[in-house]
């Protein structure tokens, strides 16, 4: 390929060895490893120090896009509903009051999130693990099959009516929709969870509580922009012509978002397959029941375009979710911990992965899902490596214990990287997931000379 | 629209959806060594020579001009083991990443046409 490219730039000279590199080192001949000084040994360079000025402004603009960008997790639709159903009742006021509750709404989301944000920083990445733990998991998914069921109109939503209520009369108006945001905040708050890790050693860094403060702030700005605009556009929905009709079958669409997020977060706690039916079963009864068995009167021709595309999207979502369960390939072959099994490797000259992992981990999953399962790298692993899997799911396992002290590490996942000699090269290691293609380079870069 | 035709829109998207998937994972193919008239009949295409192993070796040990060894595999390939002296240049065999190639690898040839270059 690149010999034709070179005889197209006009090189004479040219020659290609299409046996290439295999026959040559069975051959013996002269050959080279370049790890590029990926193994090292000393721990990862220090994250940048203070900053100012333009700099600072740019960082800032960054992490607010970042706080952008993490509208598309599902953490935060349960405050979709939730911001919908208390704005919705403000409507019937002039623009600009609404637009300044909006604002206040949305200063108390940033502010609640920023402080638990500085808090888990500071004392060590707590809100990651927040949303990691079973029981909370379950409490989460409960009260959004029980919010749904509302939106399906088994019940009526009181208890955040009442909530809504006591705090519009205690704090009146404005304070009202203060006093919103501060308590969704914590709603929120586990949404920034993956970047409290990478935030974690730059805040500690900065040596400024208030600094990072600024930072967690900008952060949950970003990821309450959208909600503002929802508050906004809620509070003047029923301004719009025959919103009746079709509102109703909006709620039934809110209700499946619902169901669908709680089966989200059921997904770590169920084995794999199940998971994937229930969120393929999910999606495939909003479809049917939205598409279909739903009669909601409203015949005009564009609500009758916005059902075929719920019911579109349902369908695709389903096959999509059941299909690529169904074709994924073979994944790595993981081997349980044990200290002969480091020895015989350390013996044979072999590298080892250990891959420290627990069920309720989303990004672990992703690794294990995407990383693990593409062919090169599977190929690869099953070659040259040892793979060690150390599953943190059950606490207390002594060993494990053990192992968490002695490499050092403070949460999953963490993927470390041993060399032939059984040393670890600390710039490797991981703590979230990585795709494949770097992963590869990775793998390269202990490989045995 | 009635129930019916949004019915066959949605069985076609699932179809679709199927057939995509299908195609993402399907296993690649069994990576075969072309034969050796497949790849003389390529390079007679692309206008350069092939050497073999013993050939490269001889030219290798005893160059008769500076010898550039180029090799084209991808970046942890190269990394975990290529001949000495060679350096990395990464292609995707596909039109795009050839095109895109042109550049930086005449830079990585330096202008003399003559060079002696050895791709592998």
């Amino acid at each position: 390929m690149a010999a034709r490219v070179a005889v197209q730039l006009g090189y004479k000279n040219i020659y290609r060895d299409p046996l290439g590199f295999p026959e040559w080192q069975k051959s013996g001949l002269p050959v080279a490893s370049d790890p590029l000084g990926l193994c090292d040994y000393a721990p990862e360079a220090s994250a940048p120090g203070p900053l100012s000025g333009w700099s600072l402004l740019w960082t800032m603009l960054g992490v607010f896009a970042g706080g952008l960008a993490l509208n598309l997790t599902p953490c935060v639709y349960p405050l979709i509903p939730i911001t919908v159903s208390y704005f919705g009742g403000k409507s019937g006021q002039g623009r600009g009051r609404l637009l300044a509750h909006g604002l206040l709404y949305l200063a108390g989301l940033a502010v609640t999130n920023a402080l638990l944000g500085v808090g888990a920083a500071l004392t060590g990445g707590l809100m990651g693990a927040m949303l990691q733990n079973p029981l909370v998991l379950g409490a989460v998914a409960l009260v959004l099959v029980v919010l749904a069921a509302s939106m399906f109109g088994f019940w009526e939503l009181r208890l955040p009516g009442g909530l809504t209520q006591a705090a519009s009369r205690s704090y009146a108006g404005y304070w009202g929709s203060l006093f919103m945001g501060l308590t969704l905040g914590v709603v929120a708050a586990p949404c920034i969870g993956p970047f409290v890790l990478g935030l974690l050693t730059w805040v500690a860094n900065l040596g400024s509580p208030l600094l990072g403060f600024l930072v967690f702030l900008t952060l949950s700005l970003g990821l309450g922009l959208p909600l503002f605009f929802l508050a906004i556009f809620s509070g003047s929905l029923e301004k719009l012509p025959r919103s009746g009709e079709w509102l109703l079958w909006v709620r039934k669409l809110m209700g499946w978002v619902l169901l669908g997020m709680a089966a989200y977060f059921l997904r770590p706690l169920l084995p794999e397959g199940v998971s994937t039916a229930l969120l393929a079963a999910v999606a495939l009864g909003a479809a049917i029941h939205l598409g279909w068995l739903d009669r909601t009167a409203g015949a005009s021709r564009g609500f009758q375009w916005v059902k075929t595309m719920a019911a579109l999207v349902g369908v695709v979502a389903a096959t999509f979710l059941a299909g690529s369960w169904a074709f994924q390939g073979p994944g790595v072959n993981w081997q349980p911990y044990s200290d002969q099994l480091l020895a015989q490797a350390k013996e044979a000259g072999k590298p080892v992965i250990i891959d420290f992992g627990a069920v309720w981990c989303a990004p672990c999953r992703e690794l294990e899902e995407i990383t693990f399962h593409h062919p090169e790298v599977v190929k690869l692993a099953d070659r040259d490596f040892v793979m060690v899997k150390v599953d943190l799911t059950r606490k207390g396992d002594p060993v494990h214990t053990r192992l968490l002290g002695q490499y050092g590490v403070k949460g999953v996942p963490t993927v470390i990287f041993l060399d032939g000699r059984g040393h670890e090269c600390r710039n490797l290691r991981l703590v979230d997931y990585l795709p494949p293609e770097q992963f590869l380079s990775r793998m390269a870069g202990v490989m045995k000379k | 629209m009635d129930t019916f035709k949004r019915l066959l829109v949605c069985l076609a998207a699932m179809a679709l959806t199927l057939g995509w998937l299908w195609l993402a994972h399907r296993p690649p193919p069994p990576v075969q060594d072309a034969t050796l008239a497949q790849v003389q009949d390529e390079a007679a295409r692309g206008g350069y020579r092939l050497l073999n192993t013993a050939e490269l070796a001889r030219l290798y040990q005893h160059p008769p001009a500076k010898l550039l060894l180029v090799d084209t595999r991808q970046d942890w390939e190269y990394r975990s083991g290529h001949i000495k002296g060679a350096v990395s240049f990464p292609l995707e065999p596909t039109w795009w990443s050839r095109w895109r190639a042109q550049r930086p690898l005449a830079a990585l040839l330096g202008p003399d046409k003559n060079r002696l270059v050895v791709f592998y």
